[in-house]
């Protein structure tokens, strides 16, 4: 029977950094994976998203040429090769998935390809094999959550309805995509496909999309969306799907929706199967856990998706080097107030930290600094000029409490916001930071600028 | 595999150099056997081993210089191999005064290896450093509160004081920290030992005009340097001085000399004047006090431990008489004569040098008459005692010879006016004047 000091059930962006870092560490560790190396992110999330997403802002770049001052004769001529899109997305998660494989291997980690099944805490079975260990990381992840709606069931067996999943594969370019749904993962692909040329069509329950960012980001994407021709229909309440069609009450009225293809969006549910003998503590997010990423379990760990507090391959790798530390006999503690998150849309959105309604409902006394991106060169020089960067900023001491930004890389500027946050950062050394010029980042200490209340480049 | 690291000893040690191995590799040990003698600024200790076991190794040789923390001995308790560390060494590098972080509890040296062993994979921090490691809002939030940040613990990557840790930090100390403004110096908002003002002097390069040779000072010394730095930049001095009239005192000495000599003890004047202190400070608690600045308040302490500046060999030491008022006059002789000849051999433990309220010097032994003794912070008066000499006085319109004893007292003129010291003085005069008043009290 094989003995390990750590083993890890499953290899997504949570498990597999975790079982490199058990390794690091000098545990004797295992992974075990009953999919792909590299879990949901690297297979059918974040990266495969991101490679459609690129092609998707070449062809759009390619036809709004003219607004740089280049003319396209015949556009007709420009085509879509989804096959060729998708074929390149495969190879960008072939590339990564087999890098994690080398990492793991290269690191000592022994790596089970099969579905893990907890017989008990120290002891689990995989395709007949037992293994036994000292401690356990439960990183097995999410699926989408298909709610019980009539019909539903129906409409996914033909093919009509789809999860995340299976509209990263399109077989042809539907002309009306319905998104049921309007967060993250609802926006990314409504950006994707009113990009490609898809009439998109997105119903949400609440009163705004994106529900969990900062409410002038949330109204700034609505309008961008808008203005692309996305149409967002807020106060929905599904009744039920048939076939292609989803019919919903809005208002009080009763409307039916007809697409191609409905991509049902509603959020994630924990992958708890195999793990029902751990009589672990859950709630309707997931498995219970603490700072350090302790269950009610001892030697049992819970780390990403599967405990339901960020749905975020970042914060999955970063819990699971966190919880091998505490395995490890080093006191680590996760801080889940400086989390990032970031949108691919067009343009992105990323923000970390408190949002301004939330940091007043907690009682702070805060000051806010926007800058809009339309007084920034760089995004002039670009053309992009939508968008903007807000800081929300503890007035006592000028610390920042959030970063808010949209802007076509805003994915990539969060992390001076992260960072700043990190080191317990204020508004002064934002300010005072000198930010190459020109670029997006500038906007970052203009903002901070105006929150101390004298902003160079604009006007109070 | 248990690793025996130099622990705090004492008030303010934090470092010692290693005299002598009672141990060597191999030798099998009980709890309480002493591993080695270590000298230390105050004193020379022999440090007892707290398991049983094998040595496995010594870290250290004599004539090194540990500092608290470090570990000096690898002893095999039996608690397996699993928890043993990876070849630390104990590097010494002295320390120049630049680097020496000031307010930082102790100069901890750890090896450049950072021990993981499974039960302790804490990473210990270096401590030496000029600047101590802080957020922008941690330095604001230490302003706002008065806290001294070089004071606080960091928990934060290479041990960055992080806000959190300040809120840690006030909570740990509330009631002791209000004012906003905080003397770096004061002791009472800092943790035990090292804690010594180090003045902003210019440091130039003493010119030298001829030849010269340079001897560094002994840790005592040292010890003696930082305390007087302290003593006179934070106390306010002032002295006043009398001559006592001591002439009963002497008779009643001299006749009780031989009684004492008997029970083998050596009468001196100390005790007597100890008698009278303690008198004189029960009437007066305001002498007996601390002054806490950052509260506003006065410490009135209800214990009465007296302190005798002493003359070693090595410098100045002042070891301490403890509840002298629940003593009488032999037992306080005897108690002096023990305490003196353990500081002199350097004998005395720490305690013994601990926890004074009051402090006597007596430059009278040597011959001098008069001075102006520097208070022992954080103590608020001094009491220096002179030569007893024959002296012609006036007393009643009549030159005669007298046994005078001339006095000295300096006071913390903070809490205590010229006025408390003259009225002080005068209750102690009538004391010593009239011994009998002593011995009835």
């Amino acid at each position: 029977m094989k003995q390990y000091d750590i083993l890890v059930l499953g290899a997504g962006p949570g498990g597999y950094v975790a079982a490199i870092k058990a390794a690091q560490m000098g545990a004797k560790t295992a992974v075990v994976e009953a999919g792909e190396l590299g879990g949901v992110c690297l297979n059918v999330g974040c990266i495969p998203t991101k490679t459609l997403l690129k092609s998707a802002k070449v062809y759009e770049s390619i036809m709004n040429a003219e607004k740089y001052g280049i003319d396209i004769k015949d556009k007709n001529s420009v085509a879509i090769n989804l096959d060729a899109m998708v074929k390149r997305k495969n190879q960008a998660v072939r590339r990564l998935t087999s890098g994690v494989k080398m990492l793991l291997e290269k690191n000592g980690v022994d790596i089970y390809k099969g579905f893990g099944e907890v017989v008990d805490k120290n002891t689990i079975k995989v395709n007949d094999e037992i293994l036994n260990t000292k401690n356990l990381i439960i990183a097995t992840g999410s699926s989408p959550m298909i709610p019980d709606i009539e019909g539903i069931k129906e409409s996914f067996e033909q093919g009509y309805a789809v999860t995340s999943t299976e509209v990263l594969d399109p077989k042809e370019l539907p002309e009306h995509l319905i998104v049921v749904g309007a967060g993250t993962i609802s926006i990314e692909f409504a950006t994707l496909y009113n990009a490609l040329g898809s009439k998109v069509t997105i119903l949400q329950r609440s009163p705004r999309i994106l529900s969990g960012i900062d409410k002038d980001l949330s109204e700034a994407m609505a309008k961008v969306l808008t203005k692309k021709g996305v149409k967002i229909i807020y106060g929905v309440k599904h009744k039920k799907f048939e076939g292609n069609k989803i019919i919903v009450e809005v208002n009080g009225e009763e409307k039916t929706f007809e697409g191609d293809k409905i991509l049902v969006s509603l959020g994630r549910t924990p992958n708890l199967k195999g793990l029902e003998k751990l009589n672990l503590e859950t709630d309707r997010k997931g498995i219970i856990t603490d700072e350090r990423l302790r269950t009610n379990i001892e030697g049992v760990y819970a780390i990403g998706d599967i405990n339901g507090k960020h749905l975020l391959a970042h914060v999955a790798s970063a819990e699971g080097i966190i919880a091998v530390e505490n395995i490890m006999g080093k006191d680590s503690k996760m801080s889940y107030d400086r989390i990032p998150s970031c949108i691919y849309s067009f343009p992105e959105i990323a923000t970390v930290g408190m949002t301004e309604d939330e940091a007043r409902e907690k009682g702070y006394d805060i000051i806010v600094g926007t800058f809009p991106l339309s007084a920034n060169g760089k995004a002039l020089a670009e053309g992009d000029r939508d968008g903007f960067v807000k800081i929300v900023a503890n007035k006592e001491y000028g610390e920042i409490l959030g970063v808010h930004m949209m802007a076509s890389t805003a994915t990539d500027m969060i992390a001076e916001g992260v960072m700043t946050m990190e080191l317990e950062g204020t508004l002064e050394d934002i300010a005072r930071g000198i930010h190459p010029h020109p670029t997006l980042s500038e906007t970052v200490m203009e903002a901070a600028h105006l929150a101390l209340g004298s902003p160079i480049h604009t006007l109070k | 595999m248990f690793e025996f690291k130099f622990a705090d000893i004492g008030e303010g040690i934090h470092e010692g150099v290693l005299l002598k191995w009672f141990v060597k590799e191999g030798d099998t040990i009980k709890e309480g056997d002493s591993l080695f003698l270590v000298e230390t600024d105050k004193v020379n200790a022999e440090i007892p081993s707290p398991v049983d076991g094998k040595i496995d190794k010594l870290l250290a040789e004599v004539g090194d210089t540990i500092h608290v923390g470090n570990t000096v001995v690898i002893i095999d308790d039996g608690s397996g191999a699993g928890d043993i560390t990876r070849g630390i060494e104990i590097k010494q590098e002295p320390l120049s005064e630049e680097e020496k972080g000031a307010g930082v509890v102790g100069e901890i040296e750890i090896s450049s290896e950072v021990i993981e062993s499974s039960d302790e994979g804490k990473q210990e921090e270096k401590e030496m450093k000029t600047k101590v490691l802080a957020t922008p809002v941690a330095r604001k939030l230490a302003k706002d509160l008065g806290i001294d940040i070089n004071l606080v613990k960091g928990t934060g990557p290479a041990g960055r004081v992080m806000k959190e840790d300040l809120h840690e930090y006030k909570k740990k100390n509330e009631g002791i920290i209000e004012s906003k403004y905080i003397k770096e110096t004061n002791v009472f908002a800092q943790p035990l030992g090292d804690t010594f003002l180090k003045p902003e002097i210019k440091r130039e390069e003493i010119k030298i005009y001829g030849e010269v040779e340079r001897v560094p000072i002994s840790r005592v010394r040292k010890t003696i340097s930082e305390n007087m730095v302290l003593s006179k930049s934070v106390i306010p001095h002032t002295s006043v001085m009398d001559d006592f009239d001591v002439t009963e005192l002497v008779k009643l000495r001299t006749e009780q000399k031989n009684m004492a000599k008997e029970k083998g003890i050596s009468l001196t004047y100390m005790p007597f004047i100890i008698k009278a202190l303690t008198i004189a400070l029960r009437e007066f608690p305001v002498f007996n006090s601390s002054f806490d600045n950052i509260k506003d308040e006065i410490i009135y302490k209800k214990y009465y431990n007296i302190g005798i500046a002493t003359d070693t060999p090595d410098g100045l030491m002042v070891p301490v008489i403890k509840e002298v008022d629940n003593k009488g006059i032999l037992e306080i002789g005897k108690d002096i004569e023990t305490i003196v000849e353990k500081a002199r051999t350097k004998t005395i433990s720490l305690e013994e040098l601990y926890g004074g309220t009051f402090t006597i010097t007596n430059y009278g032994a040597l011959g001098s008459s008069y001075g102006v003794p520097v208070i022992r912070y954080p103590e608020v008066a001094i009491l220096g005692i002179g030569k007893i000499d024959k002296k012609p006085v006036v007393l009643n319109d009549e030159i005669v010879i007298r046994h005078m004893m001339p006095v000295s007292l300096s006071i913390d003129h903070r809490i205590i006016d010229g006025g408390d010291a003259g009225r002080f003085l005068l209750r102690l005069k009538e004391l010593l004047g009239n011994p009998m008043l002593l011995l009835l009290s």
